[in-house]
């Protein structure tokens, strides 16, 4: 499978956008362009994105903010890289950018009860210790670790790593979702005493419990 | 210390200004000088429940407007002479109060009174920020039914993003027997799902209705479940720890033929 050309990262200070300095400003802007458009509402309207421009034409770059402005975006202008948040990156953002072999490896955690009507999104994974509760979406592109109850929406592996896994105390989702799978919960569900890991076996998700 | 508590629930109808009612005047019974401000102008008022309607002369938008000083707006109470209602405006509009309004006279309240308790509209739009403006503590309340939890798990994140961080809970409405045979949410699946203090749980009870329509909070009533469990609330706003109450789920009449073998 090809390389992706355009990725999407996501930390706690924003969004950045990788580009790999050999593709045509075509290729990017199809590229951006599906990325945007195959989550909708995943990013807030009006984020800024940081673009890592290194090696990257005017032209290109001038394209891109117009493509993102035309979504309802814009590009932080004022393009300072953070490397300390972004540790895995400093090989790869001096050579071409092979986003791919260095994952980001950051963890949101969050201590707190997730309330319906909420939504939690990070493209790394996700710890909550407390409750995800019905209405509540928990959005991550690594794992989801509930230390709680989850009656909410879940979705792991967001942006496509089927390896992913959602683990709960008490898992109890009104829908499970593993890279591009979507598991419905039953109709009727029964409290489960133990805690429980869901995760994709040959192109399925399957639940089962787990000792911790 | 005063203390101002604001009565929210985010779905309609679930027992807001009943609660407000029987607490304000639970606490005027145990000697506290107490305010009642309804920011709701809806259809059934705080001043109804008290039986004051017709004592109004002023309202919450006239104070704020500076047309009468709070002393001449506030209604007393004809039984319990330390409980006082600030009643709100049937005609004017809900806009015309803000919340910096609300939080100063709150603030000029809690100098004369033990306790400020604001009636508050239902939903998050602006009346319900207004109301929980100069508040200290949130009381939620909510019936053990799905949506009504819902809405209050709404009003808790609400409350949170504008820093009210003390909320308390009050189910009001069960009724056991639902509860038994599982139509309706047990306890401690909603207490799971909230995850705030429980302060009180209110059986629903007929002597509710039929004492607010002669404007007689059942607080009074020590024959009514209801009305002891909103005298147990009292006790614990005022720092009782006070055990909840199990509820009767046979009427008394079912017991009695029980005993006669009827
Ligand atoms: N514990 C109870 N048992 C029986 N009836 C009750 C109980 N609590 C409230 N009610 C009834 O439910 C109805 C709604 O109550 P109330 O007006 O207090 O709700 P509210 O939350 O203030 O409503 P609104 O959102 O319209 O202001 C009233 O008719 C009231 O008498
Ligand atoms: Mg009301």
């Amino acid at each position: 499978m090809n390389r992706d050309l355009v990725t999407i990262k996501g930390g706690n200070d924003g969004f950045r956008i990788l580009v790999d300095s050999s593709a045509t400003m075509e290729e990017i802007e199809a590229e951006i362009k599906k990325k945007l458009e195959t989550n909708p509402g995943f990013f807030p309207k009006g984020t800024k994105f940081e673009l890592e421009v290194a090696d990257l034409d005017r032209s290109v770059k001038k394209g891109i903010d117009e493509l993102l402005q035309e979504h309802g975006f814009g590009i932080n202008k004022s393009t300072k890289k953070d490397k300390r948040a972004f540790p895995a990156d400093n090989a790869a953002s001096s050579k071409n950018v092979q986003p791919e072999a260095n994952p980001v490896q950051e963890m949101m955690v969050l201590n707190r009860t997730i309330r319906g009507g909420e939504e939690i999104s990070s493209q790394s994974s996700i710890l909550i210790c407390g409750n995800v509760n019905p209405g509540a979406q928990v959005i991550a592109g690594g794992s989801i670790d509930i230390r709680g109850t989850c009656r909410g929406m879940v979705h792991a592996g967001a942006w496509g790593d089927a390896n992913a896994v959602i683990i709960a105390d008490r898992l109890m989702p009104t829908q499970i979702r593993i890279a591009n799978m979507i598991a419905r919960s039953p109709d009727t569900m029964e409290k489960s005493d133990f805690a429980e890991r869901a995760f994709i076996r040959d192109g399925q998700i399957v639940i089962e419990p787990i000792e911790r | 210390m005063s203390e101002v508590i604001v009565i929210t629930s985010g779905k309609g109808g679930v027992g807001k200004s009943t609660t407000t009612a029987n607490l304000g005047v639970g606490l005027a019974m145990r000697g506290k000088k107490v305010v009642l401000i309804d920011t709701d102008t809806g259809l059934r008022n705080l001043d109804l429940l008290l039986g004051l309607e017709n004592r109004i002369m002023y309202d919450l938008v006239d104070v704020i407007e500076g047309r009468v000083e709070i002393k001449k707006a506030l209604v007393r109470h004809k039984k319990y002479e330390n409980l006082q209602l600030l009643p709100t405006s049937q005609v004017k509009d809900k806009s015309a109060v803000n919340p910096a309004d609300l939080m100063a006279l709150c603030d000029e309240l809690r100098k004369e009174y033990d306790y400020v308790l604001i009636d508050c509209p239902a939903g998050i739009e602006q009346g319900f920020q207004t109301a929980i403006a100069g508040a200290d503590t949130a009381i939620v309340v909510t019936m053990p039914e799905v949506s009504a939890v819902r809405d209050a798990d709404k009003i808790i994140g609400e409350l949170g993003r504008s820093e009210k961080d003390n909320i308390k809970l009050i189910i009001n409405r069960i009724r056991p027997a639902m509860v038994d045979s599982g139509e309706m949410m047990d306890m401690d699946d909603i207490n799971d799902i909230l995850a705030i203090k429980c302060i009180g749980q209110v059986p629903d009870d007929i002597k509710v209705v039929t004492s607010a329509n002669r404007g007689e909070p059942v607080v009074g009533d020590s024959d009514s479940q209801a009305g002891r469990a909103y005298a147990n609330i009292v006790g614990r706003i005022m720092g009782e720890d006070i055990p909840f109450m199990k509820f009767e789920k046979q009427g008394f009449f079912d017991k009695l033929k029980k005993a006669f073998g009827m």
